[in-house]
């Protein structure tokens, strides 16, 4: 006989409450809009539309990754990649790459920044 | 756009109410970046209203929303509970009950309202 007692496996049901917890679920306040701030018009920032093919957004300081929907509904249009840093003042700024076949000035007259 | 009452929203239906949280967001995205790209006065003004708007398409669909399920739980046997703390609290007659003495007092001294020529 073993010292140790283990306990044995018994049975375990899913749960199935007679009423949700919750009775309704929350809504998603993370959504795209709540992602992209504003974009950026500095000098540094249009000379990236100019020359990098890139875009420069501020952004909520929780997101992690910048989805293709989230460009997607804002210009239409698609990244290659993407990066962040943090500002001083504690905003989240991101420098997004466009895939080469989209044009950062076309985009930055869509959302009006030029 | 005109400003939004909660009169209107309130006859409209839930996918109504949200493309048009959907498109006043969308606005708001918009004058964000006029705003950064230094826009008109008339935009920049705009922002705080279209802010609002969204605010209200919110509450109104939130209303709805629980309106909607107090009505479906009316009658059922297991409903969603408060929590435990809110169900011990005091409900809003027992908070509101004054003593005679303190509803004397009340109306001696009541709220005056200033009017302010103009």
């Amino acid at each position: 006989m073993s010292p140790t007692f283990q306990q044995p496996n018994t049975l375990r049901l899913r749960r199935q409450p007679k009423y949700p917890r919750k009775s309704a679920p929350r809504r998603n306040k993370f959504d795209h809009y709540a992602i992209i701030k504003f974009p950026l018009t500095t000098e540094s920032a249009i000379k990236k539309f100019e020359d990098n093919n890139t875009l420069v957004l501020i952004v909520d300081v929780k997101v992690k990754r910048l989805s293709h929907k989230a460009m997607k509904q804002l210009c239409n249009i698609d990244i290659a990649k993407v990066n962040f840093l943090i500002r001083p003042f504690g905003e989240k700024k991101a420098y997004v790459r466009l895939a080469p076949d989209y044009n950062a000035l076309d985009a930055a007259n869509k959302i009006g920044i030029i | 756009m005109a400003k939004i009452k909660a009169r209107d929203l309130c006859c409209k239906k839930k996918e109504e109410l949200l493309k048009q949280l959907d498109d006043l967001k969308v606005e708001l995205s918009q004058l964000c970046a006029a705003k950064v790209t230094g826009g008109a006065a008339s935009k920049l003004s705009k922002i705080r209203v279209v802010r609002k708007s969204i605010a209200w398409v919110l509450t109104v669909v939130n209303q709805t929303q629980k309106e909607n399920l107090r009505k479906f739980y009316k009658s059922k046997k297991y409903k969603p509970k408060k929590t435990c703390a809110m169900r011990r609290k005091l409900n809003k007659h027992e908070e509101n009950q004054k003593t005679k003495k303190q509803h004397q007092k009340e109306r001696l001294y009541p709220l005056w309202k200033y009017k302010v020529k103009a």
